[in-house]
């Protein structure tokens, strides 16, 4: 469990720092740690999700070099809230998948904005939305769906083989 | 309940490191969070810059071999192009060869291209790709720049058939330029021809002499030139003396070819080479 936290949250980072940048399109990259914080709590409830998040932000923020602790809430806050609701949602359909990221995505940064607000953050909203929390977000959802599938489709396969 | 511990402690560590860094000690902290994640992360850049590297350098092997086949390819097409254009250089030459002679010629001419060669010994014939439908004739004299080739001995519907002058069976007649000495070239079994010409007149050939068609017979007009004299077979007392010809015309090598028509008893000679 404690091995699979590490791999998952540093593998997560490690993708991060290693194909984000390759898989930018239009200067657009997608948000790896968050969507395995997400996986990771859909998969394992709201507890590892929560810590998941805490740690893949604390890991964001102080390889940005910005405020420590804003990702680290933030994300952890998705993990926690998508932990205990995972439940209730239908998350093999791509009809949920796809949207459900894109709103986690837009929220994560919303809450991100009014947290960095209390910092005195310049950024207008708007134009951070408009550029940056949007077009990740889109991102995200799809290639969250695209990882989700795969791993349904690594269960199915693990469930034939044994 | 223990989730709702975990969620309450990671908001307060998340807070109280805000609240650190907001109260001025943003650089102890990050230099204490730092202390634990910078080794995490030289690692990960090193790990990321191997696997940089390790598929840069893929690509690279990968658009080398692509470009080696590539180039492999390139390089072949361009060889086969070479041949190509020097293969038409030769051909554009001939032709433009032939093309002078043509115009040179004050008959007229009809162009035909070798579809055949028939070269066993006992037959030595060309087929060109004029016959009947052109208005081809038997007898039709054929020639190239250098000089004659044969006669035409067979006309079909689109083709003809030529005997060469080296055919056994062929017969032309012919003289010395230099000392007027007539006769008649014959081909031979062993692909050679010779020139048979009575012993009172030929006392003055010499090796080199050029020999050209004399227009006997009306079917191959005066001054074509068949060959130069190689040898003299002097035959003592016998009526008849040969001179070995060697032919002014590579029989083997001639691709296109002119054929004679109409009226052929004018003196071309002045439309081929005498010299050298």
């Amino acid at each position: 469990m404690k091995a699979l936290f590490v791999l998952t949250v540093f593998g997560g980072g490690l993708v991060h720092a290693t194909l984000a940048p390759a898989l930018r399109i239009a200067d657009v990259a997608p948000d790896i740690p968050l969507i395995v914080v997400v996986l990771l709590a859909l998969r394992r409830g709201p507890e590892f999700g929560c810590a998941a998040g805490f740690v893949a932000g604390l890991l964001q923020d102080v390889a940005a070099g910005g405020l420590i602790g804003v990702q680290a809430l933030t994300k952890a806050l998705v993990g926690f809230i998508l932990g205990a609701a995972g439940g209730r949602l239908r998350v093999t359909q791509p009809l949920v998948q796809v949207p459900g990221l894109v709103l986690l995505t837009v929220a994560e940064g919303v809450a991100r904005f009014t947290l960095l607000q209390l910092f005195r953050f310049p950024a207008p909203f708007g134009e951070l939305m408009a550029f940056v929390v949007l077009p990740q977000a889109l991102y995200n959802g799809f290639l969250g769906a695209a990882l989700v599938f795969a791993l349904a489709w690594t269960d199915v396969v693990k469930e034939r083989a044994s | 309940m223990r989730g709702v511990l975990v969620l309450g402690t990671v908001v307060a560590a998340c807070l109280l490191l805000l609240t650190v860094q907001t109260r001025g000690h943003s650089t102890p902290t990050a230099e204490a969070l730092a202390f634990v994640t910078t080794p995490i992360q030289s690692g990960l850049a090193r790990v990321n810059r191997t696997a940089v590297t390790i598929w840069s350098t893929y690509l690279d092997w990968k658009n080398v071999r692509a470009e080696n086949r590539r180039l492999r390819e390139d390089n072949q097409r361009l060889r086969v192009e070479s041949l190509q254009v020097s293969e038409t250089e030769v051909e554009n030459q001939r032709l433009r060869r032939l093309l002078a002679l043509q115009e040179r010629l004050p008959l007229a001419t009809v162009s035909a291209e070798i579809i055949a060669r028939e070269w066993g010994g006992w037959v030595r014939s060309l087929t060109v790709n004029r016959g009947r439908g052109d208005k081809v004739t038997r007898l039709t004299a054929v020639i190239s720049p250098e000089g004659l080739i044969g006669r035409v001995v067979e006309v079909r519907s689109g083709a003809s058939i030529v005997q060469v002058l080296t055919d056994p069976a062929s017969t032309v007649g012919a003289h010395v330029v230099r000392t007027r000495t007539s006769g008649i070239v014959e081909g031979e079994p062993r692909g050679t021809m010779r020139l048979k010409y009575m012993a009172r007149e030929g006392g003055g050939i010499q090796v080199g002499d050029l020999v050209v068609t004399s227009g006997a017979g009306g079917s191959v007009p005066r001054g074509i030139p068949v060959g130069r004299v190689r040898a003299i077979d002097d035959r003592g007392s016998a009526l008849f003396h040969y001179a070995v010809l060697a032919p002014v015309v590579d029989f083997a090598r001639v691709d296109e070819v002119l054929l004679l028509m109409g009226e052929t008893r004018q003196d071309v000679a002045a439309a081929f080479p005498t010299d050298g």
